[in-house]
Parts: C-alpha cells; structure tokens; sequence
C-alpha cells in the first residue's frame, strides 16, 4: 500500500494540470456562446451554421448582401456588366490582410481557383461551375468571364477573399475583416481580436471570443451568472420567459429572420396528385396555433420560400386560410369521402416523413391532429438523418417537413421547382412539373436587369403557391439575448453577427 | 506467470481484430450510399468520385479491408470528412481530456466509496448502513442529465462556488468528476460492503480476533486487501467505460472529450472520424482489460497457475 500513497499526490497533480487553461477575459472583449464547435475557419471549406458565424467576421468577399439581399461593395468599391457573360471587379485600394499583405487581384484569382481545383474538394465548388476564366486586370481590377449568362452571379461572389500565398496547413488563412484570428482551442472557445487597420472604420471592442457551450441548459446558465455577453438563436423558446424575468441584466432582441419551413408532396403520389387534396391540407393546417404554441410566438407565417424582406418577395399570392370546413368540402369534391362523418374511420391515410428534430417531431403531431379534423389519417415516421434524407432524395415519401436555410437569390426556384431539377441535379424532390414555370425559371436565371427580374419571379411565386407542391409553414424570428452594457449590437435578418464591430460596452 | 502473460497477450490479438473489423464494417452498414449522404445532393459527380477514391469506396471489398488494416498499422486512420485534418491527430486532441475526467471521477468515486463501504460493512443492518444504503440508491437512480444541471445550480449559481462549465483549473473538473462518479460510487459502496462483510465473518478473521489483533489492522491488513478482487474488477470495468467519454456529462459541462466528438462525428456523417473514435475507444478498454487480468495475477497467486481461468 505504501507506493500507491506516495504516487496519489503526483497523480493528482498531473491528473489537475490544467491541460490547457481558459482564456482570461481582458476587459473590452465579447463573449459569445456557440451551440457546436466550427468545422474549420478556412471559408473554402466551412458549410456550417458556426463557422460563418465566425468567418464573417474574419473576411469579406468582392460584394456583401445588403437587408434586402441585394449585392452591395465589400472590398470590390464597384462593378462593371461588360456583357452577359463578362463582369469586372474593381478593388478597393490599400486593404490590408491581418498578415500585413495588400489585397491584389491575384488573392481573388487565388481564392476562386482554388476552390475550383477537385484537391481542395470544397463543398462550395458546385458553386462555381458557371466561372469559365478568371483574369487579372492590373493590381485591383478582375474580369470574370461566365460559360453561360447567369444572373444570380454577384450574389455568389460574397465568397471570402484569402490571400493567394496561404499555405498554413494549421492555423486558418487570414482575412480583411473587423477581427482576427488569434487562436482555437478545439470544441472549447476561439478568441479574434479586433483588427486595427479594418479598411471600413474603427472597431470599438477589444476582441470577441466564442465560447462552445453544447448543452441549452448550461448555456443558459452561464448566461445566468453573467459570462456570455451574446447569444443569438442559440437559447430554446421556453427558456426566454425566464431570461425576461432577469431583465435588468438582459435584453432580448428579435428580428424576422429568413430560414423557410415547409411541408412537401409527392406529386406522384394518387392521393396527392390532385390539387384539391393538397389545398385541403393547406386548410386543415392552423399555422397560427403551431407558431404560438410549439414556437413560442418566434416564428411568422411564410408565404413563399423568399423572406418578406427579400428583394424578389411577392406577397401578393393566395393566402390559405385555416378553414376545415372548406377543407372537408374539397376532399368530398376530389372523391375522398368520410365513411363515417365525425366517427373514427378516415378518408384517406398519408405518411409524414420527418427527422429526428424534437422540434419537427412536435409539430408533425400537432399537424396530425389537425389534419385528423379533416378526416385524414397521418402517420408520423422519424427517421435518423441518412435515412431520412436519402428517402426525400430518392422520393420515397407522401409529405415531409424539412426547412431551406441561407436563400439569398431567387434562383433557388429553379434547384427546387425546375423539372430538370429532379435529384441528384437539383432539389425537385416531389416531382413538379409545370411548363410555364420553366420557361419563367430559364428567364429569371438570365434576366440581367433587377425590375425585370423581380416580374419573372413574382409571377414564379404566384403560380407555386397556386399549384402546391409545397405549403409554407413558417419563416424563423431570430433571437439575440444581449447582456446589459454591451450597446451598438443590430440583429440582422441573416443571422450575422457582423455588427458586433459596431458595438462598445457602456460603462455605468 | 510467463505462460500465463504469453496466453493472455496472444488473445488479445483475435479480440482486437474483431473489433477492427466492426469497426472497418460501419461505413458499409449505413443506410444509402455514405458518399451521397456524406456530400449532400448538390454535389459534383466529380467529387462524389473523388471522395469515394479517398474513402476507398472503389476498391473490392477484401482489398478495401486490407488497405484499412495496413493503414492503421502505420499509424493512419484517414483524414475527417468535415474537418479536413487528420482523424488520429483529432482522437489525441481530444483523448487527454477524457482521461483526465476518468482519473478524477474514479478517485471521486473510491474517496467516496471506500470510507461509506467500510462502515456499511461493519455497522451491518443499522442506522450507518441504512444511510449507505440511501446514498448507494440515489446513486444508483439518478441520469446525469439530472444530476449535472442540480450540481451546478447548487454550487456555480447560487454558492457561486464553481466554474458552470468549460476547462481550465481544478475547480472545473469538481462537478463533471463528482456528476459522474456519484453512480459510480454507488455500485462501489454496496460492491464494498457486501464483499467485507463477507470475508469479516471468515474464520481466519475470527482467529485473528481471538489473538487479539486490533480491530483496526484486522480491517485493513487482513479483511479489506481480501474483499479486494471484485472491488478492483468492477473499479476497472467503470474506468474502461468511462475512457469511452461520457456523451451527457462532457456535453454538460463542454468538457472537449471523446464523447462530444463521437456524437459530433455522428452529426456531421463523418464516418472516417467515427470510425477512428471507435478504434480508439475499444483499443483503450482491451488495454484496460489485459492490464486488469495481469493484476489479478498479482494480486491472487492462484489465479496464475489455475488451469481455464482465462
């Protein structure tokens, strides 16, 4: 027994050496949870929710989306259409990378040829296929020349610009933006530090640093004791009436934000092949009640994938108001009778495909139930995310639930409604096919002009909320809970976080 | 004792390859072809090639299990489809943390359980036993994702004793050791008491008693090192599981170990990653096995020189 007694205190010490030791919080630095470690700070590569939170911050790309989603200067200060398939890029002069390098025309030609080479495998490559040639034009001008005429083009070129002699296999390649990185403790924190040569004017906070916090409840308990600063969409609807209750320690912010929610149709299905049949459902559905009751108010009634503040938004379309009694009325037109009115037997039985979200789940019971008022029988089926995804895929469903995240251009119309855009080319999952539509989608999709363009799509988005191959759920309210003190902070519609170099702590 | 090592080293060799094999099979065992799944619907054909090339998808099935094998004798298990950097250099990242929240909950868990064991045993079937007994129960029924949340309302909110979660000193590891030593420790305590209670009332004890060998060195030099043996096998099982990291407790406290990165690696379809934690994982808990097996060796001589004990 006797060594064991002598090695216990060196075993506690070792056991106890701090691995690696939590940053400690200088004065005038954010602190901001994150629900998940980011996939990598290199936005080549980056996909996920967490990491363009950081990465916007990092860089800019040649244009930056204003509220309205239009394309806005970043560091290209202007553009030139020189034809359909030609644009020049010109760059801001004197702007400096957090390595000290100047922007050039050749960090851009680096930035896109890079993600174009198969080595990198970038997920954002498909992306890109419509860039035929990129030229330099002298230091700060860049001629992109197109295979075909494709008018969502300034919209992609919010890509982050990184300078073309990166070759860190280790630390993530440096930006022009607001902050930079100064390092990553995996699935712990990452700490930026303000930059002080920020070409767009000064930035008033010392640095941010993001804290990986996975669990809701002990996010909010940090956020409780007072270490988090920020938290934006991070923080579970139920827990905010106790947030509220702290008040004189935190405001909460909301803003209508642009992730769409819908239900999908198999349209070659027999039931769901009949217009009337998919009204009826939209009808039968009390999108009010699923919002104030499941989502806790923070959510709004979409009315097409395009967020109300977008640009290309129509919000003049037929609206389908909760009403079961027409409902049951166009059912009994369609044929589907009810063998026994108000008795248990049901018209018809669908199949609801969900994934394993807590969230979704909740709300496929509560369609369920509405939907049984109406006489249909709806059986839920949650699937593990592979399955689920490769059935959507491979149109193996009735109706399914899923949500589009990160639409900026109207274009994404013809990914989901085109009927060449059948899986795998694009996201035409349940078969819709409308003549008229395509030949809309194939003009819109080349439509240089803005006014022009904005016609093409209002009459796309009239005509799919007519036909019903989807029906609009809910678009999603984002959520900031800001610790008093912190002022400057604007909640953004995209979920950006980027107005944080806006922002100062007031001392009281 | 060298044949006995010899035969307990040489089955770990099938052991192992067992579950190298369960392991090399899960990216074959998922529903749909992992290439789509893993690259989403908009992806090239180019780059579904691409990563199926990588993840050796290409090859026949015998040839895709060998290249595996050889890989991994050198020291490759392949890079993260999500991350980009290499799985092996991602497991270590990760691995330090979790041993260093095993080690602490395992002495939590004999600091707690020994002293109540002990006097469980001895006050058998009165009032110390019973509060034991409450204890081991509460123990026993309590998830830590029940646990965990009270910890930290008790002592970071309110007593604003300790960190709410996160790394850094001694007082971070307190509660995620304590949240998840407390079950632990509960098996321990009645896994104690029942095994001292039993050798107390041996004859040898008895005889020692009549010799008039205080009561204090006949508990700790005769009856505790012998109600040991299941003691150190149950302790060792409870270290072998929780090097697999603790999913709940790690996401809890954003304790960085191996269990966020297993579910993270789930998440993300990462499979070559997952399929590193598993290698992993299991590698460390037949480690852990064979060095038990050669403590029981060490600590009962039978054990060595008894036929069909392995």
């Amino acid at each position: 027994m006797k060594i064991p007694m002598i090695l216990l205190p060196i075993l506690l010490c070792l056991i106890f050496t701090p691995s690696c030791s939590q940053p400690s919080i200088p004065d005038g630095y954010v602190i901001v949870a994150l629900e998940s470690n980011p996939s990598s700070l290199d936005p080549r590569i980056a996909t996920d929710a967490s990491s363009q939170k950081i990465i916007r911050l990092i860089f800019n790309g040649l244009v930056k989306l204003d509220e309205n989603m239009r394309p806005a200067p970043d560091l290209a200060i202007r553009w030139e259409k020189i034809n359909d398939l030609a644009f020049l890029f010109h760059l801001r002069k004197g702007v400096k990378f957090h390595n000290g390098k100047e922007l050039t025309s050749e960090d851009v030609k680096f930035t896109f040829k890079s993600i174009l080479n198969p080595s990198l495998s970038s997920p954002h490559r498909g992306s890109y296929q419509y860039i035929k040639s990129i030229e330099e034009r002298g230091r700060y001008a860049v001629i992109f020349r197109l295979k075909k005429p494709y008018s969502p083009f300034l919209t992609t070129m919010t890509m982050p610009i990184i300078p073309a002699d990166y070759n860190d296999k280790e630390n993530p390649p440096p930006g022009t933006g607001p902050f930079k990185f100064v390092r990553w403790i995996q699935d712990e924190w990452i700490e930026l530090k303000a930059n002080d040569g920020f070409f767009d004017g000064e930035v008033r906070i010392k640095g941010v640093i993001f804290r990986i916090i996975p669990d809701d409840t002990s996010r909010f308990l940090e956020l409780q004791k007072g270490n988090i600063h920020l938290i934006l969409n991070a923080i579970e609807p139920e827990v905010l009436p106790l947030v509220n209750k702290r008040s004189r320690l935190f405001n909460i912010m909301t803003r209508p934000g642009t992730n769409y929610s819908y239900l999908g149709f198999n349209l070659h299905d027999p039931i769901l092949r009949d217009r009337r049949v998919r009204e009826a459902i939209a009808r039968g559905i009390d999108r009010d009640t699923i919002i104030k009751e499941i989502l806790k108010g923070f959510a709004y009634p979409a009315k097409g994938i395009l967020p109300p503040m977008h640009w290309a938004h129509e919000g003049d379309v037929e609206v389908y108001t909760y009403n079961p009694v027409r409902a049951r009325k166009l059912l009994d037109e369609a044929g589907f009778f009810d063998p026994d009115g108000p008795g248990p037997k049901k018209r018809f039985r669908l199949l609801y495909k969900t994934s394993q979200n807590k969230l979704r789940r909740r709300i496929a019971e509560v369609i369920q139930a509405q939907l049984a008022q109406i006489g249909i029988d709806v059986e839920i089926r949650s699937y593990e995310w592979g399955t689920f995804y490769s059935d959507i895929k491979s149109g193996n469903f009735q109706i399914y639930s899923l949500t589009w995240v990160g639409v900026t251009d109207p274009d994404i119309y013809y990914y989901i409604f085109h009927s060449s855009s059948t899986p795998p080319n694009g996201a035409n999952r349940g078969g819709y096919r409308n003549p008229e539509v395509d030949s809309l989608l194939e003009r819109g999709r080349v439509e240089g002009d803005e006014k022009r363009r904005k016609e093409i799509y209002s009459k796309i988005q009239k005509i799919i909320v007519k036909d019903l191959p989807y029906i609009s759920l809910y678009h999603s309210v984002n959520i900031a809970v800001v610790k008093k003190g912190l002022v400057g902070f604007i909640l953004y519609p995209d979920e950006s976080l980027i107005s944080l170099r806006y922002a100062s702590f007031n001392r009281e | 004792m060298r044949k006995f090592l010899i035969r307990r080293i040489l089955l770990f060799v099938p052991v192992l390859l067992g579950t190298l094999t369960i392991a090399f099979s899960i990216i074959h065992l998922i529903p749909g072809d992992p290439v789509d799944i893993i690259l989403g619907e908009n992806a090239l054909p180019a780059d579904k090639d691409a990563l199926r090339k990588a993840l050796k998808l290409d090859l026949p099935l015998h040839r895709q299990y060998i290249t595996f094998l050889s890989g991994l004798f050198k020291g490759d298990l392949g890079y993260s489809i999500y991350t980009k950097q290499p799985v092996i250099r991602t497991v270590m990242e990760r691995y330090p943390a979790t041993i260093e929240l095993a080690l602490a909950s395992i002495i939590f868990s004999v600091l707690f359980s020994f002293p109540l064991g002990i006097v469980a045993a001895i006050y058998k079937d009165r009032w110390p036993d019973h509060i034991t007994r409450f204890f081991s129960l509460t123990g026993l029924c309590m998830p830590n994702f029940f646990l965990a949340p009270i910890l930290i309302i008790i002592f970071s909110i309110e007593l604003g004793l300790l960190p709410v979660s996160g790394t850094g000193g001694i007082q971070n590891i307190i509660l995620p050791s304590i949240t998840l030593g407390f079950g632990m420790s509960s098996i321990l305590t009645r896994m104690i008491r029942s095994s001292l209670y039993e050798v107390l009332n041996d004859d040898y004890i008895r005889g020692a008693k009549a010799k008039g060998v205080d009561n204090f060195s006949i508990l700790l030099k005769h009856a505790l090192p012998n109600a040991l043996i299941p003691v150190i096998t149950i302790l060792a099982m409870q270290f072998g599981s929780l090097l697999a990291g603790s999913i709940i407790t790690e996401t809890i406290f954003s304790w960085p170990g191996i269990g966020r990165l297993v579910i993270q690696s789930i998440y993300a379809r990462d499979y070559p990653l997952l399929q590193g934690c598993l290698i992993f994982i299991s590698l460390s808990y037949q480690f852990i096995n064979l060095i038990l097996d050669l403590l029981y060796a060490f600590i009962d001589p039978r054990i060595r020189y008894e036929k069909g004990v392995l």
